[in-house]
């Protein structure tokens, strides 16, 4: 019945015995820039380092970093994985240390090179050695099909495929999730719905949850709310997830609570507040039975 | 009292509906995607698409009498299957002797070339067999209990053009095995 423990205490299990680690590598990925992806990865990476898991993040995005902002971190990188690649530091020299969160490193991206200067097999490798420290290694890929997308996906198992209610970001996920199905490496993958806007799907302005899953028939890990303390948040430097009253927070917190095998149910987004909205509803729920 | 309360119930609704009947930005967004991803998923190009389009114009056109500029042929949503409208406008209808006539001169056409074609894979599957002694027999037997036209016609390729359909065929095998999309004729 061993074989019935879930994956998270498997590895707590070992960690305890001086065993090296098995950690699972995810890529974060969407196709289309401007999504979300970095903020993904910053606040799911986060969460998870907050639940105890032992999470390094790599910034794939060769010429573009951006993680390490996200971060707060971008004063503290010494070296890069260009650095790590090119042999002149080792890959425990070039992990940045989160100073809230030791369970928080970041791999940080190269900003005056190209997407050329570290191949597959390179990182590749690099998920490989970090796999025996760390409980998740989260990748974070740069917008794009091309060599960029090639290498974060190379290393990982599983991916996050994050997309927004909007037709060009909707088409560009179902290009991305075609192209991940046909990696032998890629054993799961998993859609996360970013920017969600209530008012606007209520008032059939814009795709809801629905449409979107129906249309990539992808499984669903999180919906995130559009949120304005995501922008204050990265003007800090400083993940959503840390402030527990954000509803964009908690939606990252499910996500990462759900990538660790709980079963957490999904914000009711369509749930308003006071009276207004109850008032609304009745009505709405009125004319709903009529139809 | 009941009445005047229905009716006043109704007519707030109508306005209801009213609003709803409007084609919302959310189920335009969801259609044009699907249109857009079907075209994106069947790896079928604008090039390939306007050899359908000519191909089928060739094949119709022997039975009846059409507009080729007008002929349209799209992909659509219906539900859950994806569907291959071809929407062709029809000038008029040939006459019985006309289609026999051109029939008669296609399949003359065809029977002359499958015939290279037998004599071609013969002397293939003779080559082939000719390493391996024991199935010689069996494969020449087949050849002839089955004759070539008819293993040829039962994919429905068009018949005059074999060497460009097959080569298409090999192009778009694929998507159209796994979508399998129907062909509706409207008009």
């Amino acid at each position: 019945m061993s074989n019935a423990t879930a994956n998270p205490s498997v590895s707590d299990e070992k960690d305890k015995k001086g065993e090296t680690m098995s950690g699972r590598v995810i890529v974060i990925t969407s196709g289309k820039g401007g999504v979300g992806k970095t903020t993904t990865n910053a606040n799911i990476g986060t969460a998870l380092a907050r639940a105890g898991k032992k999470v390094v993040m790599i910034d794939t995005d060769l010429g573009l970093r951006n993680l390490d902002l996200l971060l707060g971190l971008e004063n503290r990188i010494v070296y890069t994985i260009v650095d790590v690649v090119e042999e002149r530091c080792k890959l425990k020299q070039a992990l940045v240390k989160d100073k809230k969160n030791p369970n928080l490193c970041l791999l940080a991206a190269a900003q005056t090179r190209d997407k050329t200067a570290v191949t597959e097999e390179q990182l590749k490798s690099i998920c490989e050695e970090l796999k025996k420290d760390f409980d998740f290694i989260l990748v974070d890929c740069p917008a794009g099909i091309e060599q960029g997308f090639q290498n974060a996906v190379a290393g990982a198992s599983e991916a996050i495929v994050v997309t927004t209610p909007e037709m060009s970001a909707v088409r560009d996920a179902d290009r991305i999730i075609g192209l991940l199905e046909s990696k032998e490496e890629i054993k799961s993958y998993r859609l996360l719905l970013n920017r969600v806007r209530p008012n606007l799907i209520k008032s059939n302005d814009m795709m809801s949850v629905d449409d979107v899953v129906d249309i990539l028939s992808a499984q669903l890990i999180g919906i995130i709310p559009e949120d304005t303390g995501i922008i204050t948040s990265t003007n800090k430097g400083e993940p959503i997830v840390n402030d527990e009253k954000s509803l964009a927070g908690q939606a990252y917190n499910n996500v990462a609570r759900r990538i660790i095998g709980e079963d957490v149910p999904f914000l009711n987004l369509e749930e308003g507040k006071g009276i207004v909205a109850r008032v609304k509803k009745f009505f709405s729920n009125l004319v709903g039975k009529e139809k | 009292m009941k009445d005047i309360f229905a009716d006043f119930y109704n007519k707030v609704l109508g306005f209801f509906r009213q609003s709803e009947k409007k084609e919302n930005a959310k189920d335009v967004a969801c259609n044009r995607l699907r249109v857009v991803l079907m075209q994106d998923r069947t790896n079928l190009t604008p090039e390939l698409m306007e050899r359908m389009r000519k191909e089928l114009i060739e094949l119709l056109s022997r039975y009846v009498e059409m507009d080729k500029e007008a002929l349209e042929l799209n992909f659509e949503q219906e539900g859950d299957q994806m569907a291959l409208m071809l929407s062709i406008p029809v000038l008029r209808a040939r006459e019985e002797s006309e289609i026999e006539k051109e029939l008669a001169a296609l399949d003359a056409e065809k029977a002359k070339k499958e015939e290279e074609a037998a004599a071609e894979e013969d002397v293939e599957k003779r080559e082939e067999t000719s390493q391996d002694g024991e199935t010689q027999e069996e494969i020449i037997e087949i050849v002839e209990a089955e004759p070539v036209d008819k293993a040829e016609t039962s994919e429905g390729k068009p018949s005059d053009e074999e060497k460009v359909v097959i080569e298409e065929e090999i192009v778009i095998s694929e998507p159209e095995n796994e979508k399998e999309p129907k062909i509706e004729i409207t008009d």
